[in-house]
């Protein structure tokens, strides 16, 4: 063990010698971390900054007949057909349109009685703030109209392809059911809600914009939930009134007259339990569902360096990954390989203590660098800013399970590689996809092949944590998986690199 | 000999090398030495005749095709770590981190022998003294002259006090006078530590300077074995003219002439003048004869008979290079 320790430690004190090496390692990805971050981020401002996402919107909901639904209904026994004089056939009820207008902030527009009641529904005349506006603990008091910038679209593909080519953070696609499944089963014959319809809709993400994803996400969860409630509410109401009552002594007429004048008199306030989903008190899961007061503490400059800083820390050490390795040849040169082969050690203890060497280099890089993008921001903020988050133990965490990837790619490049020129070919070829597809030189594949490359998860992880969210256990699985998995194969290849 | 005063001995070491054209090449030809405790023994031969290939097998850097070597009785194959405890490796190479210390260097490569704590610094110490670098030993290893280097390099063949050196023309490319301090060096190890050597050289004057035996190596074979003397004697006692021609082509005659010629003449080996890149390798007339000095004049005699322009004439005693040259029909240096 005394041997292979000594060969790490040989390894880490040789590269930290060697002062091009440590400008290429810390000050190359720091110095672009922080242009970028400056660039695009600007410098310390409390004004919001998740401001205007830009959100694609398509409703393909095909609604409800509801004046169909209604002379359709089979007569309970012993009554008469309930009839609906002002609710004719084609008046459609549409959540979907309802959705749909409140992620746009525009008045609803449904066919039917909705549409022409005159004032129509603007949901931006609500004004419906985030947070209360006593609520001095959090930053962000926009509406929902300058969280998101919504444009709204019929054809997903296209939705989709925009999010693709970064034209929208994120997609929201409500199926053409949506309606249908939703509303209570004694209105139509359809099998009742199962599990959660936020599920039916589809919130397409691009990979480069995951926070954007996830406040977009939570806000559709918190309007789906809402009409859940109100629908759970309705149905438990009319099944407590079909236990209850006699139904033959309902006078239909009545009723019938009830019903016209509510679809007559629908406005604004009908919905505006709707449209302030957010308000305090009255959404119990906004918090649960998305931390957006988190989300928006903090500085931008800090958020896009986090996002750009990690993404550049995990490519540059996928260099140092590669080339540490490398360094096997640079020994067999000058004969400092044949001189450790000679004397009485194994081959496999020059091996692990190699291997061990690059892991502990990359490690210190990786930690050096968000230690100095920390003093960056600090710098910069003008005030000490830790912006990677309060989870340390998960920060260790994912900073070794990362170095682990990224010296595994290494040990299996170098390992594969018949010649240090294939190396020299072969590792920047590989680095630089990763760095595509991760999303390292700051724009995004879709996610399903951003998720090919490990600085996709490990940027991910890292803007999770700097957010404080929890969910990183993915990502840390993914990441260790792919680690061990590199730095097995990669060893059985390496083995070979000690024959002369 | 008893098994315990041999040092090294190889049975049928034999390496073969596989060609670009997929063709396999013999390297090393099934070699046997043996080499006794307390002595230098050296190898001598050209570039490219098989000695460095001899000392990696030897000292387990490359494994033998066939055969095998035995290190104070450990087998390099089956017993490696035992046997690579008994030896010191000096390399041709300047087998030393540039970026580190000639402390820090010492100190890496005890660790690599299982030394360690107060014995290592001690030991470190005492190698650093005995290579007269004790006020550098901080400095890096790429601040060092080429003969410093050479020096720190044989310092960290010594540190774990090896039975037996292995020296891989460790005088190549410096300068006379650490060329002087290092055959000093393999001499005092020698007759004070009682360290047994093998070196391996292309210099005849080195073998003779420093060797109490000698093994002759060409293409992959020894050729000759024995002390200086017992060499020698494989070619006589003559002594060698050797006469530098021009580019005037030899008759293929005038060797038998020169011999039926000229009294004392043993034997006459004749080196046509050839093209070498854009230069011309003169042509060589090498006369072996019991008086040399006597034959001499005779000898320029009849060449100028002959129409043979003669250019520059060396007379030498019978020496190691006469010994490959008359086994060979080569120069070492050729």
């Amino acid at each position: 063990m005394t041997k292979i320790w000594a060969i790490a430690w040989k390894e880490l004190y040789t590269t930290l010698r060697d002062r091009n090496l440590l400008l290429i390692m810390f000050a190359t990805p720091l110095a672009l971390s922080t242009i970028i971050g400056l660039a695009f981020g600007g410098i310390g401002s409390d004004t919001p900054t998740l401001a205007a996402i830009p959100v694609a919107v398509v409703n393909l909901d095909q609604g409800l007949d509801v004046g169909a639904l209604m002379s359709d209904t089979t007569p309970l026994s012993g009554t008469q057909a309930i009839t609906t004089t002002s609710v004719p056939t084609g008046f459609a009820f549409n959540v979907g349109n309802i959705v749909a207008s409140i992620l746009l902030s525009q008045p609803i527009s449904t066919s039917g009685v909705i549409s022409t009641a005159g004032a129509g529904f603007d949901v931006s005349a609500l004004q419906c703030n985030l947070v209360a506006d006593n609520d001095t603990s959090n930053n962000f008091q926009g509406s929902l109209d300058d969280l998101l910038a919504a444009t709204a679209l019929t054809d997903p593909v296209a939705a989709r392809t925009g999010v693709e080519q970064g034209d929208y953070a994120v997609a929201v696609i409500i199926p053409a059911d949506f309606t249908q499944r939703f509303l209570p089963a004694f209105t139509t014959d359809t099998t009742p809600i199962s599990g959660t319809v936020a599920s039916a809709i589809e919130v397409y993400g691009n990979s480069g914009r995951a926070l954007s994803a996830g406040v977009v996400r939570s806000i559709v969860e918190g309007i789906v939930n809402q009409f859940l409630r109100l629908t759970i509410t309705l149905e438990a109401s009319v099944d407590t009134l079909l236990d209850t009552f006699d139904l033959t002594r309902v006078n239909t007429t009545t009723l019938s007259s009830t019903l016209n004048n509510a679809f007559t008199t629908v406005n604004t306030d009908t919905f505006a339990v709707l449209g302030c989903l957010f308000q305090s008190g009255i959404n119990p899961i906004r918090l649960e569902q998305q931390p957006l007061d988190k989300l928006q503490a903090g500085n931008r400059f800090a958020r896009i360096l986090v996002a750009v800083g990690s993404a550049q820390a995990v490519f540059f050490a996928l260099f140092t990954g590669v080339f540490g390795i490398l360094s096997i040849y640079e020994e067999r040169k000058q004969w400092t390989l044949q001189r450790m082969l000679v004397s009485p050690t194994g081959g496999s203890t020059i091996l692990l203590g190699k291997l061990l060497g690059n892991l502990i280099v990359v490690t210190v890089q990786l930690l050096v660098l968000l230690l100095a993008m920390t003093l960056v921001a600090s710098l910069i903020l003008g005030t000490p800013t830790f912006i990677w988050g309060t989870n340390l133990p998960a920060l260790l965490t994912l900073l070794l399970v990362l170095a682990l990837c990224v010296s595994g790619i290494g040990t299996l490049i170098v390992g594969l590689a018949r010649t240090p020129e294939q190396v020299q070919v072969i590792g920047p070829m590989v680095n630089m996809a990763m760095g595509v597809l991760g999303g390292a030189f700051g724009f995004s594949l879709p996610a399903a092949l951003g998720q090919l490359s490990l600085i996709y998860w490990g940027v991910d992880a890292f803007s999770k944590l700097a957010a404080n969210e929890t969910g990183v256990g993915l990502n840390l699985l993914v990441l260790a998986g792919q680690g061990l998995l590199f730095f097995v194969a990669g060893t059985w290849f390496f083995r070979r690199r000690l024959n002369l | 000999m008893s098994e315990t005063t041999i040092m090294v001995r190889t049975e049928k070491l034999r390496k073969s090398f596989k060609r670009a054209d997929g063709t396999m090449v013999d390297a090393v030809k099934g070699v046997n030495l043996t080499i006794q405790q307390g002595e230098i023994f050296s190898l001598l031969g050209p570039n490219g005749a098989g000695k460095t290939t001899t000392i990696s097998m030897i000292s387990g850097l490359l494994a033998p095709t066939e055969g095998d070597a035995f290190i104070g009785g450990h087998s390099i194959t089956k017993a490696p770590l035992a046997a690579k405890r008994l030896m010191g490796f000096i390399p041709q190479e300047i087998a030393l981190y540039p970026e580190l210390s000639a402390r820090q260097n010492l100190s890496f490569f005890g660790k690599m022998y299982g030394m360690s704590g107060k014995t290592l610094n001690q030991r470190v110490d005492e190698v650093l003294t005995f290579i007269d670098l004790a006020d550098r030993q901080h400095d890096r290893i790429d601040t060092f002259s080429g003969g410093m280097k050479r020096r720190v390099n044989i310092g960290v063949g010594l540190l774990h006090r090896p039975q037996l050196l292995y020296m891989d023309e460790p005088t190549v490319g410096i300068d006379p006078q650490s060329r002087r301090r290092i055959l000093d060096t393999v001499k005092q190890l020698r007759d004070e530590q009682g360290m047994t050597i093998l070196y391996t050289t292309h210099l005849m004057e080195e073998a003779q300077e420093l060797s109490d035996r000698v093994a002759i190596i060409d293409h992959g074979e020894i050729i000759a074995l024995g002390t200086q003397n017992e060499l020698t004697q494989q070619v006589g006692e003559d002594d060698r003219l050797e006469f530098t021609i021009g580019d005037q082509p030899l008759a293929e005659t005038l060797a038998a002439e020169i011999q039926q010629s000229v009294d004392g003449v043993a034997q006459v080996r004749l080196t046509q003048p050839e093209a070498a890149g854009d230069r011309l390798s003169p042509g060589r007339i090498t006369v072996f004869a019991k008086r040399g000095r006597r034959a001499l004049p005779d000898v320029i005699n009849f060449l100028n008979r002959a129409g043979v322009a003669v250019q520059a004439v060396e007379v030498r005693e019978p020496d190691l290079e006469a010994v490959f040259l008359a086994l060979t029909g080569r120069a070492l240096r050729d």
